[in-house]
């Protein structure tokens, strides 16, 4: 049997125990937590202690509080489960902290972590609960708002790069059609031209073209659009070169292991590879003589290796080296900040460019 | 599927300087170049009216993105094998539009003439003289149809 007399007079006896001078007492009493003691003896586990800053919390008279069960703060919206949790820590004499929707008496709600620890006698027995509630309603609604806050703004990120996205794909598209454009421009003079000087310069240019071509060709179809594959590329150029070069009786040699480099650079070292390869395929063995012409790709510690290697005449003397596609193999060398080396390879010619790879 | 006779090829290009140079390399390759469409109005008459053996397809025509359209029309009601040319590879739905393959741009004339010659042999003779020359991508459907998938000979 117990009744709110009975809690009264528990919560008596425990203040009597207690006196006004008792520090502890005075700290429990006065502190701004919230704070509740249970008597476990009794049945329903009734508050018999509940400070003034749990009754400004919740907003009930003393009097309302002691006797009753700590559920009365519970109403529609407290999760049953957090509830369960709450009263199996009880059950077993466990603490408890949880976070859970509480009302005040004028019906406000407001969330309430609630921490709960029993408190045993000499004997191990317990006695009593020790309750403190903390009302973190603001923390919570801060939380939701950060959250619905990133929602949003993830969305308008997605947004963002969805459009980023079509833009590149726009822009690539646009290039590529420009890129075959000038191609087509050049392949229709060429058809037209009938001097054999011009002929040649404008296939020159061509094929430079379509080595600039080759790379954009290339540089959006791998997953990674930040780096392109040498290997893949000097493959793809080598076949247009020779088949363009109508010399079926020279024959290439491809000893290619893949190097990526930044797509910044995959321009200006396709130009380097375009002249040196249509080089060797134009003069390194007159018309009517077979032969052969290595391309290489091989990495070294930190550097790279391109290499285009021919049996053939051999270099013209060094006063006969003055011709455009030598100076763009010159002049695009410094850019990449690579070294170039072209040695009489006897026979033939050995034309090495040197490379740093970046990590 | 077997044919005689050059091969009878519609051009379907709103870029007029390439479709010129397209034609160049259609004639020196011995085919016959029997129409230029430039729209998709254009394209589908045409090979309504022509019947071509092989129709080049751009994507992006003068009315829009609509040669895909037009090569579901083309493959489907006119009997004619479609090959899409574009910038735009990854905007072609999985099954080509009926299309047996795409070039894309941009593209070599050295790789549009070995395109153009193996297709030649792939509808004279219903296979494929082996794989596909680099630059030219067939639909899976073709791959299966001409036997593409074989590894070159060692």
């Amino acid at each position: 049997m117990n009744d709110i007399g009975d809690a009264q007079r528990a919560g008596e006896a425990l203040d009597a125990t207690h006196a006004t001078e008792d520090p502890f007492a005075a700290a429990i009493r006065g502190t701004r937590m919230p704070i509740l003691i249970t008597d476990a003896r009794q049945a329903d586990n009734p508050i018999i202690f509940a400070n003034d800053a749990f009754l400004a919390l919740t907003g009930y008279p003393r009097g309302e509080v002691i006797g009753r069960n700590c559920r009365f703060l519970q109403g529609p919206e407290t999760d049953p489960a957090t509830v369960a949790e709450m009263r199996e820590a009880v059950r077993s004499g466990r603490d408890v902290s949880v976070e859970v929707v509480n009302y005040r008496k004028n019906g406000s709600r407001f969330w309430n972590n609630v921490f709960l620890s029993p408190v045993r006698n000499d004997r191990g027995e317990i006695i009593y609960f020790f309750g403190s509630a903390i009302d973190i309603s603001e923390r919570k609604a801060e939380r939701e708002n950060l959250k619905s806050d990133i929602h949003v703004r993830a969305g308008e990120l997605e947004l963002a790069l969805e459009q980023k996205t079509s833009l590149l794909h726009e822009v690539d598209h646009r290039v590529k059609n420009n890129l075959q454009l000038i191609s087509s421009l050049l392949l229709l003079q060429t058809r037209r031209t009938r001097d054999e000087g011009t002929r040649q310069a404008l296939r020159s240019m061509l094929e430079r073209v379509g080595a600039i071509a080759t790379v954009h060709r290339r540089l959006f179809q791998g997953g990674d659009v930040q780096r392109f594959d040498v290997s893949d590329f000097l493959r793809d150029l080598a076949n247009d070169l020779a088949a363009s070069a109508r010399r079926d009786d020279l024959e290439l040699r491809l000893d290619l292991e893949p190097v990526a480099i930044p797509a910044s650079q995959a321009a200006p070292l396709a130009l380097v590879a375009n002249e040196l390869l249509s080089n060797a395929l134009r003069h390194a063995y007159p018309e009517g003589q077979a032969g052969q012409i290595t391309i290489r790709c091989q990495r070294r510690d930190g550097e790279f290796d391109l290499e285009v290697v021919d049996s053939g005449v051999g270099l013209p003397p060094s006063g006969d080296r003055g011709g455009f596609g030598l100076t763009i193999v010159q002049l695009l060398s410094q850019q990449l900040k690579a070294r170039l080396s072209l040695e009489d390879a006897q026979p033939g010619v050995r034309a090495v460019v040197t490379l740093p790879t970046t990590a | 599927m077997t044919h005689e006779g050059p091969l009878n090829i519609l051009i379907v290009e709103d870029e007029v300087l390439l479709a010129v140079e397209l034609q160049f390399i259609v004639r020196e390759v011995g085919c016959r170049d029997v129409g230029l469409a430039m729209s998709s109005n254009e394209a589908v008459e045409l090979a309504e009216r022509l019947t071509p053996d092989l129709a080049l397809v751009d994507v992006h025509l003068q009315d829009g993105p609509t040669g895909v359209e037009a090569a579901r029309h083309i493959a489907k009601d006119c009997g004619g094998v479609v090959l899409f040319m574009t910038a735009n590879v990854r905007r072609l739905p999985d099954d080509f539009a009926g299309a047996c393959g795409v070039i894309g741009k941009p593209y070599s004339e050295h790789g549009v003439r070995t395109a153009l010659g193996f297709l030649e042999v792939c509808l004279r003779t219903g296979r494929a003289p082996g794989p596909p020359p680099l630059g030219l991508h067939l639909s899976p459907e073709y791959r299966d149809l001409w036997g593409a998938d074989v590894a070159p000979a060692a």
